[in-house]
């Protein structure tokens, strides 16, 4: 009975850290929706001195970081995940794997350091710009992090399709890169999805190392396509702007807001990755 | 591409494939060797285990009170979390009911994908201000812990639904409590695995940032904490603030210094984890 009762009441504490979690940052965020609506969502301006909470840059520059490192990490992920799962030999893929393990346990302030005295240098001089700050760095930068969380996967997935299928493909004389498309992506692709889902989640929520590269200018790219300009991500402003803003200010309560706003997306990105691998 | 003869067709999809996987593996190992290669100029015992005294702001040499710092802050928040963790995974194989387990999953996955820097922000507002807790080593901790919880309960979860079921039927069919089945049954067989679960969870708790700035810790002043709450120094927020003194060449290369501490200490947890799974394996 005593057990039953401590279970009990832990989980009960446990589960309700995210209802609290989500309650306080809507608590200490409501000042601001309470004086200016819903609508500085989508409002272009963010000047917090003059109580201008336009979200829409920071959310424009979140989205473009992630596309950039899904666009990036996902093909060559996926790419070294198939060359581990199928073309290895056995004692090589291993240490791939290992290595890859270990990349993937590198503190995120380790790649903010190398974003700021490797990746900016390297664009500044190659690309010529003003400022290597730009949405690509912060991209390539993101790429390099999700990288392991995709390739790891993915190798997980595709190692998983049965043997028997990889000989019935043998033996019906289609060759590796029929084999390939029709019989292990698409029967690795419920996998692959998911760490792709899982990617997103993390790049989207990363801040150290986005926010030392990324510029942190409240400005929408122009035109909106340029990623060769500096921009800001959600992330990047609660960091760069926590320590400034003072307590219980409508600033204070919109970088809460922009908490929210993550963590609402990201439990959204959880659950659907959650779901997916439910079905499959 | 069905003109091509079938032994080309595999040649150039092959090819194909090792040219966008050669990125993927060169550029991580590249990137590795760099962060080594740099840190070598000024990485020593020295250094590891050299303390600046808190008059140069840090920059002087000596990086170990950040790295205690690191570790005191990993190790409060693995001990707070603990005995939630294993308690909820506990209810989670004893007495939940089939839909309370579905919550419980979704509610965890759900956690763990919450960015740690949200954590951070709730720690900021709750314990910091509405606590009163102030920029506290007992504050970090205890955001620390909610950021490794969900792993924990997760990695426990897994652990507990690899006993077989016949055990567990086996004890009760002895007239074994679900107390007893718990001590007698499954903590011994198991405990290599929770084990490695709690190392995966401290190599994380070690490798965040973002939820210590605003709420453990601060870049100079403070050498040895005296209480939990007074705030502490960590290597990873050292790396952080160091990294953007940028006019000073020596201060850059300490940066690569803890950097490379920082990654040697989580991944030596990462490789004990590993190594005792393989263990826990035979």
């Amino acid at each position: 009975m005593m057990l039953r009762w401590w279970l009990s009441i832990s989980t009960l504490l446990s589960s309700l850290t995210i209802v609290l979690v989500l309650g306080f940052l809507l608590q200490s965020s409501w000042p601001l929706i309470q004086q200016q609506g819903i609508a500085f969502i989508i409002g272009t301006e963010w000047y917090p001195f003059e109580s201008l909470f336009g979200m829409l840059p920071a959310l424009i520059g979140t989205i473009w970081a992630v596309a950039l490192a899904l666009l990036i990490a996902l093909p060559c992920g996926v790419a070294a995940a198939i060359l581990c799962a199928e073309l290895l030999p056995k004692p090589l893929r291993g240490s791939v794997r290992f290595g890859m393990e270990l990349m993937a346990g590198v503190p995120s302030v380790v790649y903010g350091l190398l974003g700021m005295w490797l990746l900016l240098p390297l664009l500044e001089s190659q690309l010529n710009l003003l400022t290597g700050r730009t949405l690509l760095a912060a991209g390539l930068l993101l790429a390099l992090m999700i990288l392991p969380t995709i390739m790891v996967l993915s190798e997980d997935a595709i190692r998983a399709v049965q043997q028997s299928q990889r000989e019935a493909a043998k033996n019906l004389g289609i060759g590796w890169d029929a084999t390939l498309w029709r019989v292990l992506l698409p029967q690795a692709w419920p996998g692959i999805r998911v760490a792709t889902l899982l990617a997103t989640g993390r790049a989207m929520g990363e801040t150290v190392a986005v926010m030392l590269v990324v510029g942190s200018i409240d400005r929408i790219p122009e035109p909106f396509y340029n990623f060769l300009q500096p921009a800001q991500t959600l992330t990047s402003r609660i960091g760069r702007e926590m320590v400034e803003a003072s307590v219980g200010s409508l600033h204070w309560a919109a970088l809460l807001f922009c908490g929210l706003m993550l963590a609402v997306v990201a439990m959204g990105i959880a659950l659907l990755s959650d779901r997916r691998r439910m079905v499959i | 591409m069905s003109l091509l003869p079938i032994q080309h067709r595999d040649a150039l999809s092959k090819g194909m494939v090792l040219l966008f996987a050669l990125p993927a593996l060169l550029i991580p190992t590249t990137v590795l060797c760099y962060i080594f290669w740099q840190a070598m100029p000024v990485l020593s015992l020295s250094f590891v285990f050299g303390s600046a005294d808190g008059i140069g702001f840090g920059v002087t040499e000596g990086v170990f009170p950040q790295l205690v710092g690191s570790l005191l802050l990993a190790v409060m928040a693995c001990l707070i979390a603990i005995p939630f963790a294993l308690a909820t995974a506990l209810y989670h194989r004893t007495y939940a009911t089939p839909r309370q387990q579905r919550w419980l999953n979704t509610l965890f996955t759900m956690l763990q994908g919450i960015p740690p820097i949200v954590f951070g922000l709730c720690g900021l507002v709750v314990l910091v201000n509405l606590f009163a807790w102030g920029v506290s080593l007992l504050s970090g901790a205890v955001v620390l812990a909610v950021v490794v919880l969900p792993l924990l309960v997760l990695n426990t979860l897994a652990t507990l639904e690899r006993i077989p079921l016949a055990y567990s039927e086996a004890g009760s069919a002895l007239g074994l409590g679900k107390g007893a089945i718990i001590w007698r049954l499954w903590l011994p067989r198991c405990w290599l695995q929770l084990l490695t679960g709690l190392l995966l969870a401290m190599a994380r708790a070690l490798s965040e940032t973002a939820p210590l700035m605003f709420t453990a810790t601060v870049f100079s002043g403070v050498v040895w904490p005296d209480s939990i709450f007074s705030p502490v120094t960590t290597l990873q927020t050292h790396i952080f603030y160091l990294a953007q003194e940028g006019n000073d060449p020596l201060v850059i290369s300490i940066a690569w210094g803890s950097a490379a501490v920082l990654v040697l200490l989580v991944a030596s947890f990462g490789l004990l984890a590993r190594l005792l799974q393989k263990l826990g394996a035979h």
